[in-house]
Order: structure tokens, then sequence, then C-alpha cells
């Protein structure tokens, strides 16, 4: 199972620019905030799920947050701990919501994702059109930067800045939407 | 979109990280806080028009306010990057109140009792100006200081706004100390003190909001 030096090593591996590292971190990353999101917003899965991705793009959009000289596990959780006080500060100002129950159990994170309350590809429609389409292009139709440059017109910076800054855009967004 | 997607759009063409250049742009941070503090100071307050003759203690508060904000700064980059242990940095502002209290009961130990009350309030029928002024000067430098901290990933908001306040505070008690017409020991290691936790508190209460990211 993950532990704290195998992540370390990934994490490390993907900020050189290891694709595959950084996908390995992501999944172990995945499935460690779910156990820890579950165990936090008891019977409350989607809204789990929800807070999984967010952290999980928090994760990657302020990967340059990470310092070394510190524990990897310190790094995620004190992000996971900040989307979660951020979701309860939000869901307070929610007439609906329930944060009662809240409590701090096992941690097993052999949880099966569920679905999420909401879309993300949904708040995609939502960002400027230069990042969407970058973001669109690159990350979700597997092109290259390359073949995006081609297709836009844009410069191969002007892309990858674009990606950049669409996904600290979609993880604002994530972190507004008011579920009705 | 199912979390399995976003991890493959999230790592899908990644780069290289770039590195995070946080010394330069806090040194710039710094210096143009200061500056703008000090600019405020000439045009709306006016420098004492004894500057030349009180060179020395108004190098002396202005070391005083430098001092206080280099003890908070470290607090500021730690708190840029999650997850790192805060220790010793909480321990020497601590370290640092303490020396301002002990600074203060030295210096009124050392006046006649009768004058006691003036010298720590800063002469006969004065009042320390300084804690409602240095917050204002401050509000600049901490501007700019949030906006640095935007770039970063702080996670603890609250103690991360104080952080930033008590440092703008420090910096603009430097630019102050050019203004300031009260020299005595007591009354400085009081009111810029209190001056700098108003700081502090002020950026506590704004800091949840505007930290967010």
């Amino acid at each position: 199972m993950a532990d704290e030096a195998h992540l370390k090593a990934l994490v490390l591996r993907g900020l050189a620019g290891d694709e595959a590292a950084h996908r390995a971190f992501l999944t172990e990353a995945a499935a460690l905030l779910r156990a820890y999101f579950r165990n936090r917003l008891r019977g409350a899965r989607e809204d789990a799920e929800d807070l999984v991705q967010e952290t999980l793009v928090a994760l990657h959009t302020r990967r340059d947050s990470y310092d070394p000289n510190y524990p990897l596990t310190a790094w995620m959780y004190a992000i996971a701990r900040y989307r979660l006080i951020d979701f309860l500060r939000r869901a307070k100002h929610r007439a609906h919501a329930d944060i009662d129950g809240i409590e701090i159990g096992e941690a097993d994170p052999d949880y099966e994702a569920s679905d999420a309350r909401r879309d993300v590809a949904t708040l995609l429609d939502q960002l400027p059109e230069k990042q969407r389409r970058a973001i669109q292009l690159v990350k979700l139709e597997e092109k290259s930067v390359r073949e995006a440059t081609l297709e836009t017109g844009y410069t191969e910076s002007d892309i990858k800045i674009s990606i950049h800054r669409g996904l600290k855009t979609l993880m604002k967004l994530m972190g507004q939407e008011q579920p009705t | 979109m199912k979390t399995d997607h976003l991890i493959d759009a999230l790592a899908r063409n990644v780069e290289p990280a770039e590195k995070s250049r946080w010394g330069g742009k806090l040194a710039i941070t710094i210096v143009a806080g200061l500056g703008i503090a000090a600019l405020l100071v000439a045009i709306g307050l006016g420098v004492r028009p004894d500057i030349g003759a009180a060179r020395m203690p108004v190098m002396m508060k202005a070391m005083f306010a430098a001092f206080a904000a280099a003890v908070m700064l470290p607090l500021v980059v730690q708190l840029m990057k999650p997850g790192r242990p805060l220790g010793w940095r909480i321990g020497a502002i601590l370290v640092f109140m303490g020396i301002c209290a002990v600074a203060t009961i030295i210096a009124l130990m050392g006046e006649m009792p009768e004058r006691r009350w003036e010298a720590w309030m800063g002469g006969r029928g004065s009042a320390p100006w300084c804690v409602v002024l240095i917050p204002i000067l401050a509000a600049p430098c901490a501007a700019l200081f949030t906006w640095l901290m935007r770039a970063f990933a702080p996670t603890q908001l609250t103690l991360t706004g104080a952080a930033i306040g008590a440092v703008s505070g420090g910096i603009a008690a430097m630019a102050y100390a050019m203004y300031c017409p009260t020299d005595s020991v007591a009354f400085v290691a009081t009111w810029y003190a209190v001056a700098i936790g108003v700081c502090a508190a002020l950026g506590a209460l704004l800091g949840s909001k505007i930290l967010r990211w």
C-alpha cells in the first residue's frame, strides 16, 4: 500500500515531468483522500467524491508548493484539510447542508469511487475560451501540445499557460459552485 | 466526470514543474511595501522637522521595527507551502513579545514615578496615535503580501493573515519612525508592538476571506 517514501518518490518524479509517476501518485492519492473525506463526511459520499476531485486538482495545480524537505503526506493532507474546511464553510451557508455527524473513523483506502455530485466537465464551459480549448485539446482529447498549437494557432507557451491558469480557475469554480 | 478520468486528464502531457522562486518575490514585496509606506509618511504625515538632530532615535526606532518584522517573517515564509511545521517560528514571536514587555518595565522603572505615565503615553496630553496610523500605513504592504501569498498555497488562512499583518505592521512602523515624535523606549516598545498586534488581528480577521484559493 502507499507509504510516505513511495508517494514522495512518485511526486518528485512527477515534478520532473514524469507523466506515469504523476498519474500513479494522483491515483494513490485519490484512494487515500477518498478514505479521508468519507471518514469525515459520514454518509455524504458524493460530497466526499467532489472533495477528492477538488483536492486532486489542487494537488496538481499547486504541486510546486511541495517542499521536499518535509513529509509528502503532511503536504497532501494539509491541502486536503484545507479543502475540507473550505467545503464546511461553504456548507454552513447552504441551508440544507448537514454537517453534523462528522467524525474521524478508520482509514480504509479500498473504497470504490462513487459518483461525484458535480460534473467537472460542465464547469469547463465556464472557463474563458482560450483556457477551455487548451484544456479540451491537450487534457481531454489526448492531443499533444504541438498538435494543439496547430489547431488553435496559439503558441506552445500560450497553450501551457492557458492550461495551468485554466486548471486554477477550474479549482476556484469547484469551490464556488453551490450544489442545489 | 469520473475521478479516474479527471486523474487521466490532469496527468496527461504533464510538464516539469517550475521552481517557485519565492526569495526574489518576497524581497520585492518587502521593498515595495516599505517604499509605499515611506511615501505615505512623507506625503500624508510629514517627516518630523528635527529629523537631522534626531537621527539616532529615528534609526533606533526603525531598527526596532525592522527587528519586529524580521522576527515575524520566518512564519510567513513557512506558511507559504502546506504541511510544514511552525515550531520555533511561533516561539521567536513569543520571545520578542517578552523582550518588549521587559524593556518597557525596565525603562519605566528608570523614570521618576510621577513621570512614568507621561513616558509611557508619549508626553503630557499625548496619545499613542501609532496604534491607528501604523495599521493604515501597513495596508498597502499587506495587500502586496496577500498577492504574493496567493501565488503559493497557504492552508492556514487565519494564521497566515495574522502573520502577513504583523510583518506589514513592522515594515510600516519602520517608515512611521520618520514621523513619530516620541522617542521614549517604554513608549516605542509598548505601542509599536501593540500597533503591530492590531495589524496581526486585522490580518487574522481578513485572512480567511482574502487568501482563499
